[in-house]
């Protein structure tokens, strides 16, 4: 390999603590204690021979009885009349809309298995996140709410009718404030019932609380142009770009959209044409987004507005009064030449900031202007209406409250009680008021303070409408009839207001009827069924205007620099920021097992949140990492474990929110801690920096992370190049410089016929942002058990296809990464890092080393190419998962769908409902591993078979391919040269991940490409 | 059984004769009319409604017409029930009345001859039937009675017991022949069987030298070696298959009328077939397509109705006293085999009945295939594909004869006895 940069996933890796190596000697950490039985005072001394006889004759024949009992009779119900539309055995896609994209619900016998993105959906264009694959879990939660609540026990709806109606009523004719506080609502059809429910009630007032909140660019834009819109981003138009802070590929607006289009300019296609983007990332934690960029450059909280001033100056050749340089002499070097390239590229440029500050939108407003970003990468003409909370609405609120000027306060999708950040005070304020009432699903924090609790249905069950996008209609259909006694919030509201219309399914169609269907050009009925089949409408875009900055920027700047210097913490301090991670978000979604056990993308931790610090302060503290330590700011404290980041500025921590829930359910609770009191008010919106000091508690508490897990022994399995090498040579650092290598010539293995198909994949690791959406796709369509933090531990987890994170070093001061071993023993500092993300999933060998160690046959090779799995077949000797090269076996340890000690998960018999009927469950003791979807192949093929008519090429899809946003993923079948695969494997950036090794594997990687320059100079 | 069943044909048979004889004297003697012509008319005019041996929607005309001899009554009757009615005609107002006032269509164009021959027809026919299924009974008891297995078994067992009972005597005769010689040579033997206590002893004498006979001895251990292993494997290796699982369901719903004599095409019922991996149990709005009007006084399509909760009366559904069918599950594959119906009835073109036997005879459905694996990919292995007219299959049989040339292609040479075919 030409390729000697060194790679590591954690720095127990890089450093082979002894712990690390020891558990790398075995597949398997944690061996089974049968030696210590068999060897040395085995059976003499803890088991003696006489105990062994008589519980190995106790056994037998237990078991001899236990297998005397009478075949089980099966029961067939059928349907005593079944619609038509239904044939068991066969699945049935509704259009429905997730959080305001469109998705294809997959139903079987009625209930709903699998959700997936609907290919025409404007946003990802058939991508869908981790949390969305997720949600469809959430329906079988078994401690939804079954019954609404009146005072705190279950009433039926006509009590609970009866009494809000009465407390309205009085409430209304004594004058007094209602308050509905929702989360951002775009439902065309939702906010009509909102006006209604006001003209019913004229002292209620509706207020929009997000608990992450992007109030500082709707404010930010009303103050530079005059509009309060949340824009929305072009980031396939934008050539240069630059983010401070902005995880817009993770959890920043719309993630799955943005990756759509960051990758189409850094894709195989995109490359092949000489053309990649370039991505500057500045910030002070490592996001999913700071692992893809080309250059990443850590900078604290504090540093973030001086930065942005410091380019705004260097682009505009002005200085804004009070502006000085960076600390950093190095990050100010980077803005000084990436404001050139932005120059340079001016009219293909964006920048975009994570930060909810005011001032600081402002000026990266100016910056865009300048940049002519307005009417090319930033569209202010069709707005995002994905938030719209009001930051100062709700503070005001909250004084309401304690002013108790409120009589009553109704909580829809809301839950200011865990996730306001004075919860405290909050909870106080609301003991004052007189009809508290929520539409939790859940009996969660806010729920538990209210009188009345009407739970909402989950959205699966529910009719509605979406408008995320100016210009895009979604329909929310219900697929399957609510599961507990629930009732939609929109009906509720309808039947409190003693509205005319009641049924909110004969509202939307109102709704619909009066102008939405217009817009697409349907009518009547045929236009409402035409709806419900394509899921949307989608009318012509706005024109989207160019925009000019005009506003003096003196006192912008003096208010970001005030705020930076208040963020400058003292010694022994830390600048304190919090973030969202990737697979909970804000913590709603806190109780759904899929996403807890997701590991994170950057961090690879599963079932809790920590305290990421430097590597450097961790060193320079001697901490460890799993020590508990105390982090208190803003008179909050919380014990966390720590986590030593390469990435992570110097002298900062982050802190993920959305843990630390209390009464979310008894998978989310007590999962973590809370990190919202650390959240701040301040110049109307939320802020979410803070100094922060902590002190060591002597704990530890290890972290389920799974980084290390599955190991290569160091052997290369990563490629990279950068664009200008790539330019000169296209198959540079691919291992086929001079072409491909014929590894087979002397082979030990025979080569299987395969006659007609031959299935591969190919996995563009330029493409793949590493978010973890395919990992949550995967478990849903393969029934793969969760096993929870403690067997995480223990290294047990069952993913079927998992994201690697490789680091590397990228030393100031030089282009190339370090590639010698004598220089990284030198190195002082992990700040700058580089990350690649690699999907490893079985790969299919054709000569399987898994094949041919095992004792009975239990996994052999297909005429199609595939690596196949028999279950039944498998007596669990576990040598195929020794033999594994790429570590992608997994062992049931347990029967995880029959274990009391996973009930939490998956296994009750609400849960098991989201299983995949067809594809069988795993018994404890047998090996499992990616099947390549087996269930859709055979699928696609009977279809072709049933309708007369060849395979199609992209007819089947994997559900890792189907999800991703990025098109990371493509397979197919080899064989077929025109297919998109075979084109795909014939890039000359295509190489196989130990192919050195002659396995033959049936997966194809293309070499990460990234678009470095000579900023580093 | 058997003799039983045999006498009973022989009888059967000759009162069918007789009867046979009788009629044909009769109808000879009663009028010139002609079966055949009969037949002819019943077939075209007749069969919406009516059936020999059963109801349909008028009465099961055998026993109607056999009952009713006045030919003259029948004869306007047919032509011009109406009329009969509008008389008052006692009769045909019972009749009238019984079937609901529902009034049967009206055969003004079929003259006296025509109905005259549709009366012979369906009262010789009525006859034939009568003595038909008791004949059929009897032969098909003695033909299902024994399989081939336990002819074996028993042979088996004979052939030992022979054996046995050889051994017996041979070893008295080789004793008597020795007693004989030691007489011959002056040895005096004690004389037998005086007293019980010497029975005993001569009984313990007897096992004693039966134990001695070491050949004996062996041969009964090879025996029961043999036999106790060959019961052992049988009962292992049929472990959990069940063959001839002939549960009872809890509607005694016929496949033999419904598949057999109605002739009703299986996927009308089992829909799924065509499409879904589930052939599936027919949902009752099947069942109503019929039943709404047909055999509406049958206890067991009350069961129907009362699952629906459906009033027969007022035909009316209310669905709040619906309650599911549990039917009891016959051909049960274990959840690790994947098996699609549509693979093979729609693309396979298998009939059904080579898996689930002849279920147009089955009173009751039972499993008549072991739906072991090895009898799956028996079948797949000597199963030609059948790709004739399905684009699907051209690419792929060419493929295959680049390969291998003239060689017959079967399910298993595509691939189809491979493990992930059917496990996932």
């Amino acid at each position: 390999m030409d390729n000697n940069k060194k790679y590591w996933k954690g720095l127990e890796e890089l450093d082979r603590t002894p712990e690390f190596v020891e558990k790398n000697k075995n597949e398997f950490a944690e061996p089974i204690p049968i030696e210590e039985i068999l060897s040395g005072d085995g059976l003499s001394a803890k088991t003696p021979r006489r105990d062994f006889l008589k519980a190995l004759g106790f056994g037998v024949g237990a078991v001899t009885l236990a297998a005397c009992q009478r075949v089980p009779v099966h029961k067939s119900i059928p349907y005593l009349i079944k619609p038509e539309e239904v044939t068991p055995g066969v699945a049935n896609y509704y259009s429905s809309t997730y959080e305001g994209q469109a998705i294809l619900v997959k139903t079987r016998e009625g209930r709903p298995i699998k959700v997936e993105g609907n290919p025409n959906d404007v946003f990802a264009k058939g991508g869908l996140s981790a949390q969305a694959q997720a949600s469809v879990l959430d329906l079988y939660d078994v401690t939804r709410l079954k019954d609404p609540k009146l005072n705190g026990s279950d009433a039926g709806w006509s009590e609970v009718d009866a009494f809000v109606i009465k407390e309205l009523a009085a409430i209304k004719a004594a004058g007094k404030n209602i308050r509905l506080v929702t989360s951002t609502i775009h439902s065309p059809s939702t906010l009509a019932v909102i006006a209604d429910f006001i003209k019913q009630y004229p002292t209620a007032k509706h207020i929009t609380y997000d608990a992450v909140s992007y109030t500082g660019i709707i404010q930010a834009n009303q103050n530079s142009f005059g509009k309060a819109v949340l824009p929305h981003y072009n980031f396939d138009k934008a050539d240069v770009i630059v983010s401070f802070g902005a995880d817009f590929l993770g959890t920043w607006i719309s993630g799955e959209e943005f990756t759509r289009q960051y990758v189409s300019n850094r894709n195989n296609k995109s490359l092949e044409s000489k053309k990649m983007s370039r991505h500057i990332q500045f910030e002070s934690g490592m996001s999913l987004t700071g692992t893809n960029a080309d250059n990443r450059f850590p900078i604290k909280p504090s540093e973030e507005g001086i930065a942005i001033i410091s380019l705004y100056n260097a682009i505009s050749g002005t200085t804004l009064p009070g502006s000085k340089k960076l600390a950093n002499k190095s990050v100010d070097n980077a803005i000084t030449i990436v404001a050139k390239e932005l120059v340079a590229a001016k009219g293909k440029a964006l920048v975009v900031a994570g930060s909810n500050d005011v001032a600081t939108q402002v000026l990266v407003n100016a910056i865009n202007s300048l940049l002519g970003s307005y009417g090319t990468t930033i569209d202010l003409d069709n707005p995002s209406k994905q938030y719209a909370g009001n930051d100062a609405e709700f503070v005001e609120f909250v004084h309401e409250l304690g002013r108790g000027e409120v009589a009553a306060a109704l909580f829809l999708n809301v839950n200011p009680a865990y996730d306001y950040f004075k919860g405290k005070e909050f909870k106080d304020a609301l003991s004052k008021v007189r009809l508290k009432l929520s539409f939790s699903d859940h009996d969660d924090e806010t729920a538990q303070l209210s009188n009345v609790v009407a739970p909402n249905h989950h959205y699966l069950e529910s009719w509605g409408d979406a408008n995320a996008v100016e210009g895009y209609y979604t329909v929310i259909q219900p697929t399957i009839n609510p599961v507990y006694n629930t009732r939609q919030a929109e009906h509720s509201l309808l039947v409190w207001a003693e509205n005319p219309v009641k049924d909110y399914y004969t509202y939307v169609r109102n709704t619909w009827n009066n102008g939405l269907l217009a817009k697409g050009g349907l009518s009547g009925q045929k236009g409402w069924e035409t709806l419900l089949q394509t899921g949307m409408i989608n009318t012509p875009a706005n024109t989207a205007g160019s925009y000019t900055f005009s506003r003096d920027l003196n006192a912008v700047a003096q208010t970001i620099l005030t705020h930076s210097a208040s963020l400058v913490a003292g010694d022994g301090k830390y600048e304190l920021q919090v973030y969202q991670s990737q697979a909970i978000g804000d913590g709603k979604r806190a109780n759904n097992p899929w996403l807890q056990e997701l590991p994170d993308p950057v961090s690879k931790v599963t079932w809790d949140n920590f305290a990421a610090i430097s590597v450097a302060d961790i060193k320079k503290l001697k901490l460890q990492e799993g020590d508990v330590i105390r982090v208190e700011a803003n008179g909050y404290t919380v014990d966390l474990p720590v986590l030593a980041q390469p990435g992570q500025a110097q002298g900062t921590i982050s802190i993920a929110v959305g843990y630390g829930r209390t009464n979310a359910g008894p998978v989310g609770d007590n999962v973590g801690k809370n990190a919202y009191p650390f959240y701040s008010f301040r110049n109307g919106t939320f802020q979410t920096t803070a100094i922060a000091s902590f002190t060591d508690t002597g704990i530890k508490s290890p972290l389920a992370q799974t980084q290390t897990h599955h190991s290569y022994e160091g052997r290369s399995v990563i490629r990279e190049a950068n664009f200008t090498e790539y330019k000169k040579n296209p198959a540079t650092h691919s291992g086929n410089e001079g072409g491909h290598k014929d590894y087979n010539k002397e082979s030990l293995w025979d080569d299987h016929d395969r006659p007609v198909y031959d299935w591969v994949m190919a996995i563009d690791l330029n493409a793949c942002t590493g978010c973890g959406a395919c990992v949550v796709a995967c478990n849903a369509e393969n029934n793969i058990p969760v096993v929870g933090k403690d067997e995480v531990r223990r290294r047990r987890e069952m993913h079927w296809i998992r994201i690697d994170r490789y680091y590397s070093y990228q030393e100031e001061g030089k282009s190339e990464s370090i590639t010698e071993e004598y220089e990284i023993d030198k190195l002082s500092n992990f700040d700058r890092v580089t990350v690649v993300h690699q999907p490893m999933l079985c790969q299919h060998c054709d000569h399987a080393p898994c094949e041919t160690v095992c004792p009975v046959l239990a996994t052999v090779h297909s005429s199609e190419g595939l690596n196949q799995m028999a279950y039944n077949r498998c007596v669990g000797t576990r040598y195929c998962a020794n033999n594994c090269p790429y570590k992608v076996r997994r062992f049931n340890w347990f029967n995880y769908w029959n274990d009391s000690r996973f009930d939490n998960y998956l296994n009750n018999e609400h849960t098991q409902l989201v299983l995949n009927p067809d594809v069988v469950t795993r018994f404890r003791g047998v090996m499992e591993k990616c099947s390549m979807c087996v269930q859709r192949i055979q699928a696609g093929k009977l279809k072709a078979k049933i309708d007369k008519r060849p395979l199609k090429d992209g007819e089947v899809k994997m559900a890792c391919q189907q999800t991703c946003s990025a098109n990371a993923i493509v397979f197919g079948n080899r064989n077929d040269p025109n297919s998109e695969v075979s084109k795909a494997l014939k890039s000359e950036r295509t190489y196989y991940v130990l192919e050195e090794l002659n396995v033959q594997p049936g997966i194809g990687y293309q070499v990460k490409v990234r678009n470095v320059s000579e900023l580093e100079a | 059984m058997r003799s039983f069943s045999l006498i009973f044909k022989q009888f059967s048979r000759s009162v069918l004769l007789i009867a046979g004889f009788a009629f044909w004297g009769f109808s000879n003697a009663y009028a010139q009319t002609d079966a055949a012509k009969g037949e002819a008319i019943f077939k075209s005019k007749c069969t919406t409604c009516h059936k020999i041996d059963q109801q349909l929607i008028g009465p099961a005309l055998g026993p109607q017409l056999t009952e009713e001899t006045d030919d003259k009554y029948l004869v306007q009757w047919i032509q011009n029930n109406q009329a009969l009615i509008a008389a008052k005609n006692p009769k045909a107002l019972a009749i009238y009345n019984k079937f609901n006032q529902a009034g049967m269509t009206v055969f003004t164009e079929l003259s006296d001859g025509d109905v005259g021959n549709v009366l012979t027809y369906v009262r010789t026919e009525w006859k034939t039937m009568q003595a038909a299924p008791k004949a059929a009974a009897g032969t098909g008891a003695a033909a299902a009675d024994a399989g081939p297995s336990s002819m074996v078994i028993w042979g088996l067992v004979a052939v030992i017991i022979i054996a046995f009972i050889v051994i017996l005597v041979l070893n008295r005769v080789v004793a008597t022949l020795e007693r004989l010689l030691l007489k011959g040579k002056g040895v005096v033997i004690e004389d037998e069987g005086e007293g019980g206590e010497e029975t005993v002893d001569k009984k313990k004498e007897f096992i004693k030298r039966v134990l001695k006979n070491k050949k004996l001895v062996f041969f009964i251990l090879v025996c029961g070696t043999i036999a106790m292993g060959s019961w052992g494997w049988v009962t292992l290796w049929n472990t959990n298959v069940h063959t001839g699982y002939q549960p009872v369901q809890p509607i005694k719903y016929s496949h033999e009328l419904h598949a057999g004599t109605m002739k009703i095409d299986c996927q009308y019922c089992h829909s799924g077939a065509y499409k879904s991996k589930n052939a599936s149990i027919p949902s009752l709005n099947v069942c109503m397509n019929c039943h709404k009007v047909v055999k509406t006084e049958s206890p067991e399509i009350h069961k129907i109705y009362d699952a629906l909760g459906y009033d027969p009366k007022t035909m009316k559904y209310d669905s709040t006293q619906a309650k599911p069918i549990q039917w009891i599950r016959v051909h049960n594959l274990p959840d690790l085999a994947y098996f699609n119906h549509s693979q093979h009835v729609k693309v396979g073109g298998i009939k059904c009945q080579s898996c689930h036997g002849p279920v147009e005879t089955m009173k009751e459905v039972y499993q008549y295939s072991p739906l072991t694996m090895k009898w799956c990919i028996q079948c797949h292995k000597r199963t030609e594909v059948n790709g004739k007219g399905n684009a699907y299959y051209d690419s792929i049989l060419a493929a295959h004869d680049k390969i291998k040339k003239g060689e017959k292609v079967t399910a298993a040479v595509l691939g189809g006895i491979e493990c992930g075919k059917c496990h996932y």
